[in-house]
């Protein structure tokens, strides 16, 4: 065991296709946290069983999606020089991952409005960081009228 | 980089003691984001700088993407696969 450790390497290089797409947005969080919402509320409007027990599951598969969005944000996009000028940004992230794991366990609508709140605080960062600019392809002016 | 270099591979590389040669494996810094690292094969070498192609060229972002990387940017000459142990080798 020790040997192991003492041999393993120190450095660690990319020598496949990991290509950074630079592509990052918090609204790709919050569609899997919004649907986490609405189906918690359909969850409770429905006296079918079946349903029921297919909304929890779909719940769970997407409050996962959210955690993987929110760390892609944390360990691909914010750099250190975000940390120096945002500091809160560590901690809204790591609460937020930990608040989708909550959401995924439970039926409670406040815990997933307690998820989107936390991911629009990360946006406003990212907002305040030139995400919008730097991380987005314009979309045409026409497109969006 | 697959087949010669496989995800998780340990590999020993050694800083550069002449300028690389063509066909060998070299740690370069990524021109775009200096703190990544990436090992390429060389392709072609010259003016100071090489130019670096992945063994898998459909799936590879080298040289092609961000063109030949300076000398300043290798930083040494793959050598020797020692883990996993099935696998170890030179890598010349």
């Amino acid at each position: 065991m020790f040997l192991t450790r003492l041999l393993e390497p120190t450095v660690t290089a990319s020598a496949h296709c990991d290509l950074p797409c630079g592509v990052y947005d918090p609204e790709q969080a919050r569609i899997e946290a919004e649907s986490c919402y609405k189906i918690i509320e359909k969850y409770n409007a429905s006296s079918d069983e079946q349903f029921k027990t297919r909304a929890i599951v779909i719940k769970e598969e997407r409050a996962e999606l959210a955690k993987h969005h929110i760390d892609v944000l944390w360990s691909d996009y914010f750099k250190p020089e975000h940390v120096q000028k945002y500091p809160e940004i560590t901690e809204l992230c790591w609460k937020a991952a930990k608040q989708c794991s909550k959401v995924k366990g439970s039926l409670d609508l406040g815990e997933a409005k307690t998820l989107l709140d936390m991911i629009d605080k990360i946006a406003d960062v990212w907002t305040k960081a030139g995400g919008p600019q730097a991380t987005r392809v314009q979309k045409a002016v026409a497109a969006r009228a | 980089m697959e087949p010669a270099l496989s995800a998780g591979d340990w590999i020993l590389v050694s800083g550069l003691s002449r300028p690389p040669r063509a066909g060998e494996i070299v740690l370069v810094r990524d021109p775009r984001e200096p703190e990544r690292l990436m090992l390429k094969r060389v392709a072609a070498v010259a003016g100071g700088a090489c130019t670096v192609l992945g063994d898998s060229p459909e799936e590879s972002t080298d040289s092609r993407t961000f063109g030949p990387v300076p000398f300043a940017n290798v930083l040494g000459r793959a050598l020797f696969r020692y883990a996993p142990v099935g696998r170890i080798g030179w890598l010349w």
